[in-house]
């Protein structure tokens, strides 16, 4: 198994309601794999899963990206900093 | 060109911007120009969808957004060798209308550098790339406000 943490930004802290999350997962889970996980433990999480950009020790990661062990993940809406 | 000595300040902050700290931060005896690009909270928004906003309130990915504004740097002179010195400072928190929430400052020797242009570009790929997030909270309601860019994997 690998022990991951999983931090929650924005609207997806509000729908999880918390933000960290430390979670096994078996070995060699995608990106992907998470998504569906999170997304069935919490339903209310499935609508954004379309949209959401995760991050694997802090760099922009791929569907396909392989979670290390003991990784940071970190799940978040599209950035909306700065100004309009 | 070696640009390691050349100052890069980039913070994540709930105190209030202070230009002068900054500007003299990334200022050297070559320096003649500066471009200041500050985005302020907008208490009264015209355009598109005409609303008013009571405060915003940001958060921020703190460490990944502080890598970001580093990269956002680098980018910046990776594109105009002219630039000397480069501040990106986010405030977060609760942030009320006319305040300044973002500025991002490029110096250079003169105007006719890309000097204008490279701040342009730092506040456009801020925008894209550093996690950072605002909700808008106004007389009706609030809601979190979504950008739209998808950065690509390791961008």
């Amino acid at each position: 198994m690998n022990k991951i943490r999983i931090l929650f930004f924005a609207l997806l802290r509000d729908r999880v309601g918390t933000r960290v999350l430390e979670l096994d997962v078996p070995e060699e889970m995608t990106v992907r794999a998470l998504k569906d996980k999170l997304a069935s433990d919490h339903p209310n999480l499935k609508e954004l899963m379309k949209n959401v950009l995760v991050s694997v020790n802090q760099e922009y990661a791929l569907d396909e990206t392989i979670l290390p062990q003991g990784a940071e993940i970190a799940l978040f809406p599209p950035v909306s900093g700065g100004s309009h | 060109m070696d640009t390691s000595n050349l100052p890069t300040l980039f913070k994540i902050t709930e105190e209030e911007i202070n230009l002068d700290e900054l500007l003299a931060g990334i200022t050297l005896p070559t320096t003649g120009a500066a471009a200041i690009f500050t985005g302020m909270v907008r208490g009264v928004t015209k355009r598109d969808d005409p609303h008013e906003t009571v405060f915003l309130e940001y958060e921020a990915y703190v460490p990944m957004a502080e890598a970001k504004m580093k990269q956002v740097a680098e980018e910046i002179r990776a594109r105009w060798s002219s630039i000397e010195g480069i501040a990106i400072v986010q405030r977060i928190g609760k942030l009320y209308p006319q305040t300044p929430t973002v500025l991002i400052a490029c110096t250079a020797a003169h105007r006719d550098t890309g000097v204008f242009e490279a701040a342009r570009y730092g506040i456009d790929r801020l925008k894209e790339i550093v996690p950072i997030w605002k909700k808008e909270v106004g007389p009706n309601g609030e809601f979190w406000v979504e950008g739209d860019y998808i950065p690509k994997a390791g961008e």
